[in-house]
């Protein structure tokens, strides 16, 4: 049974000198319904990221459509407020290893050393925390470059004033000098300083997104954020493009978090690479060994299913079922469990999953539900409009994989079915072996993933 | 080469010669000849030039009535006379007031009340809806409610009211009318502030660290004005025609050469079959809001696709 215990202690082996730790990072969005617009939900676009992104290294992140990359990026870039967790900036190791002790320490317990320690990591590191002085050097030394060229660059500014707009902010160049650093940032991008005095739409798309480049540049940052920033460009012109991001992070020791869907980009662009999927991360680790060897499920379905990739596919027999569940209420236990292909008791299962998988693939048998009474998401009554559609149901259940997570057996009284599940507590990010972390809990137990010719039934 | 071949004009090759300036002014000179392309549009400004004219003209056109020019003079001994009469081309009306001098008068009653109600209410609209979408919360709850209450009421009701309540006078017709106008603004205003804050180039400003101000200034403001010019063209021609009404109902001063107040003196004639009074005052109005129409229209088409950058 899976004894491992919450707890906020997530285990990583320190990447040497980060620009950026992040921990329990959350955005949850107000879902605002009817006349009043009273707060209904929460759409949980980031639900509890830990990442750490070393100095130097190109980070990937990776994950389907809608998981929250972006929101995350913007968070990174100072543009969304978290709703929660921390953001450290320019941790040593030792640091991070310190901050991953202290924050796991009530204050009231503190040693008077500990407690020191603790406050001058949150003055000194903790965006939020830290001098407004800090704040902005770190706004300043973190830029974007965001995906959509055309609507990330203002129609009405010359190119001049659009590249040139953080040396007149924080340098305060203007006229000639301003124009000298312009076109020394156009010729570095390879646009050549001949195009200061054109509009955004008199350029192509891959051209416009090395202006985006230049305007990131400015400042000389040490870390940028790219949000997909060649997922809208041609083929061929993403490779200029990537070639130049490459050639720009070996002149300018710049590090990268590299947000996209494409693997491909990932494998060749990234030293780490981070899976996230439903606003979490569900692996993190060096690109080659996360490739090769992938410690969770989900990541060797994507890597699988993307027959470009270099190097080992083991084309298994495991798929994604259904859908990406909701956000707003994501599944417990583990976020993946509902479509997991190895997917066991231990992983989270809830009265949620049953009703949505009969809802999907029995909706017939869906229709005949008059009530469902919760004693909590592990625990209902539900019932049917007759004592046929309640048996047809239970024997569904009993066949399903979630059957093996019942803490005790399904009681039928009439129409009504009484489930009950064991409480399994949320999966967490937690490191396995050296760099190397995942989420899957029962990679966690077993110590490597489970085996290849395991699938579903 | 020979000297007779043909000249060359010779551009200066080089863009770096170029200035922001002189770029910005070839973006709008491009942009009117785009205008341009239009013939209604061209139609449009040609009737609107003609008006401008006549009004710049109209102490040359006619002998400028004293004391008060924008009284047509009375000719007592010619009533009711037809158009072509010696000395009254257009004719008179029923208290011997020339047609042709109301008309020509009354174009710089019409350009003074739709530029200062226009101007005014683009500015107090612009102010209004930046502060509202740029505030946010509850300073935009307060303001929008109070644009809803007007904008429940119809524009021509209200400006009625407010020109009943103040007296009859075309001065406050024109405060009548900017009290009832500015709300528009301020709703499209707002609209579009919204829309352009939650665009990238915005994120992208604030990434780059700027001021609130600065990205009011910059982005969020001068790409949200498209709509607010090609509805204050629109308007133009709109604030005339629903002045006209008013004076028309009899809110402006008696005998007053504003085309309104002309279509209403001459109505009473028209049975006894003196069509010309209230016709040509009418047309006039006409064709002052068909022009500003066609323009707006011309603009809205240019610029609408172009300017929004996709
Ligand atoms: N401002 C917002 N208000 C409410 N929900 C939002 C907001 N922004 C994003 N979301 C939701 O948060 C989730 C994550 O969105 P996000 O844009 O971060 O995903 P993504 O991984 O970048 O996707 P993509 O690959 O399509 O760019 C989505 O479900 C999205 O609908
Ligand atoms: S814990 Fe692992 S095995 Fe279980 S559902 Fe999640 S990914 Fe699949
Ligand atoms: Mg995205």
């Amino acid at each position: 049974m899976n004894q491992h215990q919450p707890t906020i202690i997530r285990d990583r082996t320190p990447v040497s000198d980060a620009v950026l730790t992040l921990h329990d990072v959350k955005v949850h969005y107000p879902v605002k319904e009817g006349l009043l617009q009273s707060v209904t939900g929460h759409v949980r676009a980031v639900d509890g990221v830990d990442l750490t992104i070393g100095r130097g290294q190109t980070l990937g992140l990776v994950g389907e459509s809608g998981c929250g990359k972006t929101t995350l990026g913007r968070v990174i870039a100072g543009l969304v407020e978290p709703t929660g967790g921390d953001l450290w900036v320019n941790l040593t190791a030792e640091q991070q290893r310190d901050v991953d002790r202290l924050r796991a320490v009530e204050p009231a317990s503190m040693t008077a050393a500990d407690r020191a320690a603790w406050q001058s990591l949150q003055t000194g590191h903790r965006l939020g925390s830290m001098s407004r002085e800090n704040q902005r050097a770190y706004r300043r030394n973190c830029q974007v470059v965001f995906q959509d060229s055309f609507a990330s660059l203002n129609p009405r500014q010359l190119v001049r004033d659009i590249v040139g707009r953080p040396l007149r902010v924080h340098q305060g160049l203007s006229g000639d000098r301003l124009n000298a650093k312009v076109g020394e940032l156009l010729d570095m991008v390879g646009l050549g300083s001949q195009h200061m005095y054109r509009y955004p739409h008199q350029f192509s798309g891959g051209q416009r997104q090395r202006i985006s480049i230049a305007r990131a540049l400015a400042l000389n940052p040490e870390f940028v954020v790219l949000d997909e920033p060649t997922s809208a460009l041609d083929v061929s012109v993403q490779a200029q493009i990537l070639n130049l991001l490459v050639d720009l992070q070996g002149e300018l020791g710049l590090t990268y978090l590299f947000i996209t869907h494409d693997l491909g980009v990932v494998q060749h662009l990234s030293t780490t690479i981070a899976v996230m999927y439903l606003g979490q991360i569900a692996e993190y680790g060096p690109t080659d060994l996360v490739f090769n060897d992938p410690l969770h499920p989900y990541t060797r379905i994507l890597r699988d299913s993307n027959p470009s990739l270099d190097g080992e596919n083991d084309a298994t027999e495991w798929e994604l079922t259904g859908s990406v569940p909701n956000p707003i209420s994501p599944p417990h236990g583990c976020r993946l469990h509902p479509r997991c292909p190895v997917a066991r008791a231990e992983c989270g299962w809830s009265v949620d999953d049953v009703l949505t998988d009969i809802e999907d693939r029995a909706p017939l048998l869906f229709e005949t539900i008059s009530r469902v009474e919760r004693q909590d998401d592990f625990t209902a009554d539900v019932t049917f409009d007759t004592e046929v559609s309640a048996r047809a149901f239970a024997d569904r259940l009993q066949a399903s994989r979630a059957h093996d997570a019942v803490d005790r057996p399904l009681e039928i009284a009439d129409a009504t079915v009484s489930v009950s599940f064991r409480e399994v507590p949320d999966a967490t990010l937690q490191q396995l072996r050296e760099g190397r972390l995942t989420s899957c809990t029962r990679t966690q137990n077993l110590g490597a993933l489970p085996p290849i010719h395991e699938t579903r039934r | 080469m020979t000297a007779l071949a043909s000249p060359r004009i010779s551009l200066p090759t080089d863009p770096n010669h170029r200035t922001a300036a002189g770029v910005r002014w070839e973006r709008r000179l491009q942009l009117a000849r785009e205008v341009l392309r239009n013939p209604l549009t061209v139609f449009g400004l040609v009737i609107i030039g003609f008006f401008l004219l006549m009004a710049a003209a109209a102490p040359l056109l006619t002998e400028q009535n004293q004391p008060d020019a924008y009284q047509a003079p009375r000719d007592w001994s010619n009533i009711d006379v037809p158009p072509g009469t010696d000395g009254h081309v257009l004719g008179t009306d029923s208290t011997g007031g020339d047609v042709l001098y109301g008309i020509i008068w009354g174009s710089r009653l019409s350009l003074q009340l739709s530029f200062t109600v226009v101007f005014t209410t683009l500015v107090i609209g612009t102010i209004v809806g930046s502060i509202a979408a740029m505030r946010g919360g509850r300073v935009d709850n307060v303001l929008m409610r109070i644009v809803d209450i007007f904008l429940a009421i119809p524009e021509l009701i209200f400006a009625l009211a407010i020109a009943a309540v103040l007296g009859p006078s075309f001065e406050n017709i024109i405060l009548a009318l900017a009290s009832v106008f500015w709300v528009k603004y301020a709703r499209i205003v707002r609209g579009e502030i919204i829309r352009v804050k939650q665009s990238e180039y915005v994120a992208a400003a604030r990434v780059v660290g700027d001021s609130t101000w600065n990205i009011y200034r910059k982005d969020v403001l001068p790409n949200s004005l498209t709509p607010l010019m090609v509805q204050a063209t629109l308007d133009m021609g709109n604030v005339v025609l629903i002045g006209a009404t008013l004076s028309y109902l009899g809110l402006a001063q008696a005998g007053l050469t504003e085309w309104g107040a002309m279509v209403s003196a001459g109505q009473s004639g028209l049975l006894a079959g003196e069509w010309w009074v209230s016709t040509f005052a009418g047309l006039a109005i006409v064709l002052w809001a068909l022009a500003f129409n066609l323009v707006g229209d011309g603009l809205r088409d240019v610029l609408d696709p172009k300017m929004e950058g996709r």
